[in-house]
């Protein structure tokens, strides 16, 4: 029984940092409509420049974000200006560019570190809470809290604010939104801007419990694409039950089925998801018939 | 739909869509023509095996990235899940070739018939997805591909791979020398050139692209959708197949990080046509004829203390094509003549 | 015809390359060119570099020597990360180099010996792991280091010479819990363990397999925990050898002793654990140079010989392994007074060195498939941050003890 706890904690865990990483994907995906394959390598700047601020200068993890979010926020909006909003009837195109700068900053990377494999040990990450008998990593839980809190957060600022109002009419129906007076090339670029300081966020939560390399961001990106698909595009709360739910299937298969197949399983679930319900669990219904048409 | 139909769909297409149907259907028959001729002798002139494996490979992605546009540039869907059909082509052959003997001749179609049935089954429920939602649903296939190849011992020999051993000959798709290999790539691309090319020209073709420029606009002509769909993918998914078995008795070694890698395989057949000019007859061969010796120049020829040097002008220069060459490099072409000709006048 | 092309073509991208490579090549006309296969880009580039730092100290100790046969001997990359790129680079050196050398990567290596025999030049494997090399029986592929058997009976011995008696304990008694990557480097290596710890009569508590890239070991380490063995044998990279390090101490996961294999024995890890967690552990790896002088005489040398030229400590004991196997290359050559491909391959094959004659500890003996068959790798265990050589205990420096298992507690 107490292992089946302890499973599903893995699981929750394992899903918060899919849904920490999916949450500036979706983000972009919903708002902007542009698969940004470079996500992922954003999340792993974000990681380097954690660890280099706590290795040059002794500046732990967590304070680090307030200088990696706005860093990455500026780096997201010269990627908006410079590659996607240019690009922005060219689906296709967007898709060759961001796989480009996929490329560009692994191998980017790899040049300034020759390759060589970093780790934060912080002491902080290494502390371990237990709870009727359930082991639970502070760093990982600090990664759960974030992914809860930023979810609320934007779910409030979505509903609550005149800013928040303008994204989600430019999700609904961006000529329209235009035409209601609201200037929908700067809800782009700042969106672009803010789901890079997401993976800001991601990359300096993370950064004290992953080994770096290069690669890494690669290895996050794929299930934070399936999250973003199985919670339906543009939705917030999808993204988030989303994540948690890959998270804690992998878990399972990888406990009680096969760790070498637990990938395979969850892929298997997300093909399913896309069979049946097409939209995603919480998106709305018809979004994936849209696709990139019909909303420019 | 009879081609009347078909013709008006094609009239209602967008002016920038139509130009590249018209000048582009004549100019890419010519070109292709001439590429023909042009090319065929390159292999067999050159002595240097060097040249020869980059001219080998050249022609072998130029075929693959041609395969993947027929259904991702004709057609529009952008699926990064070719690898599936490829590693299907390549294991098939490489299999019944170790296990049986059986000759790759043989094993080719075998794997192309697999690689049809397995495009079916995947595609009917990923063609409703669209756009991002499609292509993310195809790459998800190629992981799963990816995982469960390199678990199973049988018949795959898991991550082991497969080691197919030298015996050369005809029968066995094997040879000592470099450039018979040339023209064996050679004549798989024109093969696969010569199916897109008539393709375009058929009911079929008409039908693929009036599908991708506007789905429900096809579907009012009475076009069947996903038929069309369905039928461009399971050409696609075969041509593809016989593209891997050609790569696994290059090769003579295949195994899963090989054949499923998404930046060396899945996603590099749509990234080739695209930079060569996605939905056009020559673009993927002038996207593979541009990239696939740049990177070997680029590997060759970059100063190795900084590791990746080579890889991260390659991510830029994919960048700046984006940015600058929209229509890939047929496009780009399309337009100089085009002005061309314009100042003759 | 062919060189004015490849002439125009260097001329062409690279001007100052290859001004600078004619000249090389006009002072060197009568050099031994070797060409150097291995991934110098790719997430694997470090180790790629480290195995080529050690074939380059290798040539310049023979060359300050007087070169082979009176020649000097001059090192050309290749770069390959991949089994295609393999072919390509081997295509583009065959027609300048008389020999060539790799790999750390076991698909480059199949593909470009491969590709050389066509050229009928020699391949010699240093540092490739994979058995199915050898067995494919190339005329002209020679494997001078350890392959996935020999780490897997290293890893083995290490439990029955080392870790069965400082538990206590019979290695009948004892459960082992075998954990590896799923490509085929830990998979390889994982099977032999099996075979040979039940041949031992071991318990085996399970066997585990996770891919490289995965981003949550907890699964792997609740299922290991709770077979609860007495040690926990693991083979992977660093990535993910350090996250099960870390996902064990968050989960409480203890085995009496852990032993690591190929990877755990770098700084990577060391920066990842801190010394204090690491205390104790063991990871059989490529002999280091702190063996004993009687063991692998030399290995000090090539210490210092690295630390002047790249002006640090050796990264990985990769490079020592390939130093030494470009040793083997270098006197075969020597023997066989040609880099000829049948010449070299009998020198090699007439090569009858015992155990302990070179850096490594390695002798040079090859069997029926050319592989290096006294080329063994050693243990190390973890001692206050550094890496101790610990095992087979003739390899142990003067005054090394081994430390408890399980680190202070």
């Amino acid at each position: 029984m107490g292992q089946i706890v302890e499973v599903l904690v893995a699981g929750l865990l394992l899903g918060a940092v899919y849904g920490l990483v999916a949450l500036g994907l979706n983000l972009v995906f919903g708002v902007v409509r542009v698969v940004n394959f470079a996500q992922g390598e954003l999340v792993t700047l974000a990681m380097y420049a954690t660890y280099w601020l706590y290795a040059h200068y002794g500046i732990n993890a967590y304070l680090a974000v307030l200088l990696v979010v706005p860093a990455l926020f500026v780096l997201g909006v010269l990627l908006h200006r410079l590659v996607l909003a240019p690009l922005q009837d060219e689906p296709m195109m967007q898709i060759f560019a961001t796989f480009g700068l996929v490329i560009l900053i692994q191998n980017l990377l790899l040049g300034i570190t020759q390759g060589q494999a970093l780790s934060i040990d912080w002491p902080f990450a290494r502390t371990v809470i237990a709870f009727a008998g359930v082991n639970v990593n502070v760093a990982r839980l600090v990664v759960f809290a974030a992914l809860t809190a930023i979810t609320v957060g934007l779910h409030l600022f979505l509903r609550d604010t005149m800013p928040g109002r303008a994204i989600r009419a430019v999700i609904q129906d961006r000529r329209a939104a235009r035409a209601m007076g609201i200037n929908v090339d700067r809800v782009l670029l700042l969106t672009v801007g803010a789901g890079a300081g997401l993976a800001g966020i991601a990359g300096a939560l993370l950064a004290p419990i992953f080994t770096l390399s290069p690669a890494i961001g690669g290895n996050f990106i794929l299930a934070a694409f399936a999250v973003v698909v199985l919670g339906g595009l543009g939705s917030l709360w999808g993204a988030y039950i989303g994540g948690l739910l890959v998270g804690v299937v992998e878990a399972c298969a990888g406990f009680y089925i096969d760790p070498a197949l637990r990938q395979a399983i969850w892929f298997a679930i997300f093909i399913a998801v896309l069979i049946l319900r097409p939209a995603g669990l919480l998106g709305q219904v018809g979004a994936e018939e849209v696709g990139f048409r019909g909303q420019q | 739909m009879d081609s009347n139909e078909a013709d008006a769909t094609v009239l209602t297409t967008p002016a920038p869509a139509r130009q590249v149907l018209e000048s582009g259907a004549r100019a890419a028959a010519k070109f292709t023509a001439g590429m023909a001729l042009a090319l065929l002798p390159l292999p067999l002139a050159l002595a240097d095996s060097y040249w020869l494996d980059i001219v080998v490979v050249t022609y072998l992605m130029a075929g693959l990235a041609g395969a993947w546009n027929i259904i991702g540039g004709f057609a529009g869907q952008f699926s990064l899940g070719h690898g599936v059909f490829f590693g299907i082509g390549a294991y098939t052959a490489a299999i019944l070739f170790t296990d049986a003997g059986m000759s790759p001749w043989f094993g080719m179609p075998i794997g192309m018939v697999l690689a049809t049935a397995v495009a079916l089954l995947i595609s009917w429920p990923t063609f409703r997805l669209r756009g991002p939602f499609f292509a993310i649903a195809t790459m998800a296939f190629n992981q799963v591909a990816f995982v469960l190849v390199n678990y199973l011992d049988w018949p795959t020999n898991g991550p082991r791979g497969i080691l197919i051993p030298f015996q050369a000959g005809l029968a066995s798709m094997i040879f000592q020398q470099r450039w018979r290999y040339g023209v064996l790539t050679f004549l798989y691309l024109l093969l696969v050139t010569g199916i897109a090319l008539l393709l375009r020209r058929s009911r079929l073709g008409y039908a693929l692209l009036a599908v991708r420029e506007d789905e429900e606009a096809a579907r009012a002509a009475g076009i069947d959708v996903l038929g069309a769909k369905l039928r461009g993918m399971a050409i696609s998914a075969a041509l593809t197949a016989a593209g891997g078995t050609l790569f696994a008795m290059y090769l003579r070694f295949i195994d899963p990080p090989t054949v499923f890698s998404l930046p060396d395989i899945g996603v590099r057949f749509a990234l080739l046509a695209l930079i060569g000019g996605i939905g056009t007859l020559p673009g993927p061969v002038l996207g593979a004829a541009l990239i696939v010796p740049v990177e070997n120049f680029l590997r060759a020829h970059i100063t190795t203390d900084w590791p990746g040097a080579d890889l991260v002008v390659l991510g830029a220069v994919m960048v700046l094509a984006a940015r600058f060459l929209r229509r890939g490099i047929a496009g780009a072409l399309a337009d100089g003549v085009r002005a061309l000709g314009r100042r003759r006048q | 015809m062919r060189l004015s092309r490849r002439a125009a073509i260097r001329l062409g991208g690279a001007g100052m390359l290859a001004v600078a490579a004619s000249r090389r090549r006009a002072q060197a006309a009568e050099a031994i060119r070797i060409g150097a296969i291995n991934p110098y880009s790719g997430p694997m580039a470090l180790y790629g570099t480290e195995v080529t730092h050690g074939y380059e100290l290798a040539v310049e100790r023979a060359n300050a020597a007087g070169g082979v046969l009176g020649r000097q001997v001059v090192l050309l990359r290749g770069d390959a990360a991949n089994p295609q790129q393999g072919i390509s680079a081997v295509e583009q050196l065959a027609p300048s180099v008389d020999v060539f050398a790799g790999t750390y990567l076991s698909a480059v290596s199949n593909a470009a010996s491969d590709a050389a025999l066509r050229h009928e030049r020699i391949y010699w494997d240093t540092n490739a792991l994979a058995q199915d090399l050898t067995q494919r029986d190339l005329p002209n592929f020679i494997r001078s280091g350890p392959d996935a058997d020999a780490f897997a009976r290293g890893s083995v011995e290490a439990v029955k010479g080392l870790i069965a008696p400082a538990l206590g304990r019979e290695v009948k008694d004892l459960s082992v819990w075998i954990e590896h990557e799923d490509s085929i480097y830990g998979s390889s290596i994982a099977a032999a363990q099996r075979t040979l710890l039940q041949a031992a009569g071991a318990k085996i508590a399970g066997v585990g397999a996770h891919p490289a890239s995965a981003i949550d070991l907890t699964d792997t380490v609740l299922r290991a925990r709770r077979a609860a063995p007495d040690v926990f044998i693991e083979t992977g990279y660093v990535p993910d050898g350090n996250l099960l390090l870390r996902t064990s101490r968050d989960q409480g996961f203890t085995p009496r002793a852990t032993l690591f294999v190929g990877t755990g024995d770098t700084p990577e890890t060391l920066s990842s654990l801190g010394a204090a967690f690491l205390e104790g552990k063991l990871v059989e790896s490529y002999p280091r140079p702190d063996v004993a002088p009687a063991y692998g005489p030399g290995a000090q040398d090539y210490a210092e010989a690295y630390r002047r030229k790249f002006g640090h400590d050796p990264i990985a004991p990769q490079g020592l392994t390939a130093y030494v196997g470009m040793q083997m290359l270098l006197e075969a050559i020597a023997a066989a007074g040609s880099t000829e491909m049948a010449k070299l391959r009998a020198a090699a094959a007439a090569m009858d060195r015992p155990l302990h004659s070179y850096a490594t500890g390695f002798g040079a003996k090859f069997d029926a498939h050319f592989q290096n068959i006294r080329a063994l790798p050693t243990t190390i265990q973890w001692q206050a941050g550094r890496q101790v050589t610990v095992f087979p205990e003739a390899a142990a420096a003067a005054g090394v003890r081994l430390a408890p298992l399980s680190g202070r507690g």
